[in-house]
């Protein structure tokens, strides 16, 4: 039996972007956010971390870089999944839209607030 | 708010098991460390803005309470990405594979994985808690 398909584009929406990307970005954040939650919590611990400790490693250029990424790619990701729940529990579009301006402004101060301090640090204390 | 809480007695009577809890633990695990992570951006950008506070706001980390948050955050971290991988693996690359029976079966491997992943990291984090905290092993 042959069966004729006919291939029809569709224009991708936004919210089906937005779903692939929570996939895509899922396979960088294994690395990026296992690697650095074990460094911190588990090998080095928070009874060994200060603000010298966080300062000399911003300050090492590989690290910033693994930082920018878990940044960019953690938080995006986190504060889509936040706007995907809400979505499930707002009916209303527009209260809907509302609330995604409100989480995209949330987004934009808290990623900017880390970006300034990552990319202001270049030296360590009395380097 | 009636809606909230029609779905809020849904997920505490549906019986819909491995997949419903699964459901229910990726957004609670997700949720938790999203609020988390709020929290320490902006606690970090203090090393720059406020370097002393910096300092202080890290005391807190390390009180005992805070210290068993931590452990579950880590836990919440590793489920969540065992399970996204999961997710994420049947959506793109095998959605065949969504069904009752093996999505079960894929539920059960997620956790064992991060039980295997998380109890020894629970174990080193709880032995520094005791150590630094209470004196413990010698600290
Ligand atoms: C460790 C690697 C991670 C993986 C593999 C991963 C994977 C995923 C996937 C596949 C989804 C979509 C689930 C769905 O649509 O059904 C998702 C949702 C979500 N993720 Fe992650 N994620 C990771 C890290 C994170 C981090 C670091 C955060 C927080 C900052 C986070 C917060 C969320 C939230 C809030 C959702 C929405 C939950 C829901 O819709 O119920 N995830 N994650
Ligand atoms: C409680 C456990 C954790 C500790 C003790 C910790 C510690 C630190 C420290 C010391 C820094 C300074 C920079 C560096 O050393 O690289 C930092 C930065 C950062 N951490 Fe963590 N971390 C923890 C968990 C996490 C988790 C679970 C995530 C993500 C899911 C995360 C995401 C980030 C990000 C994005 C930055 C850069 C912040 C900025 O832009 O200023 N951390 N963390
Ligand atoms: C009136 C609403 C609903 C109906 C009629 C319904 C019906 C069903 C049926 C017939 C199954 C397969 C039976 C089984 O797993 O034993 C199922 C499975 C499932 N449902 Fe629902 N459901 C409803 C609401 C929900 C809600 C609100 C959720 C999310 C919280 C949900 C999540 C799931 C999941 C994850 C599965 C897979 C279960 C598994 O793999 O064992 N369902 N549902």
């Amino acid at each position: 039996m042959t069966t004729t398909t006919r291939p029809v584009k569709v224009k991708r929406t936004f919210e089906q972007t937005a779903w692939l990307w929570m996939r895509y970005s899922a396979f960088l954040l294994i690395p990026l956010a296992w690697g650095h939650m074990i460094l911190q919590d588990v090998v080095v611990g928070v009874h060994n971390i200060n603000a010298d400790y966080a300062i000399q490693r911003i300050a090492n250029l590989g690290w910033k870089i693994y930082d920018i990424f878990l940044l960019g790619f953690a938080f995006a990701h986190g504060m889509n999944g936040v706007r995907q729940v809400l979505r499930d529990y707002i009916r209303n579009p527009q209260t809907f839209q509302v609330v995604s301006i409100i989480l995209l402004v949330v987004w934009f101060v808290i990623t900017m607030m880390g970006a300034i301090a990552l990319l202001a640090i270049n030296q360590p204390l009395g380097g | 708010m009636s809606s909230m809480k029609t779905t809020l007695e849904g997920y505490a009577s549906y019986r819909g098991r491995e997949g419903h809890w699964s459901f229910l633990l990726h957004r609670i695990t997700g949720l938790g460390v999203v609020l988390f992570l709020a929290i320490h951006i902006v606690d970090t950008s203090f090393v720059y803005f406020a370097p002393k506070l910096y300092d202080e706001v890290l005391n807190v980390y390390r009180s005992t309470l805070f210290g068993l948050g931590e452990i579950a955050l880590v836990f919440c971290l590793f489920f969540h990405g065992v399970n996204g991988l999961r997710i994420a693996y049947l959506d793109l690359f095998a959605p065949q594979n969504w069904t009752i029976e093996k999505t079960r079966r894929s539920t059960y491997i997620a956790l064992i994985v991060t039980l295997v992943l998380w109890l020894p990291s629970a174990g080193i984090m709880l032995y520094k808690l005791l150590y630094h905290n209470y004196g413990l092993f010698g600290g």
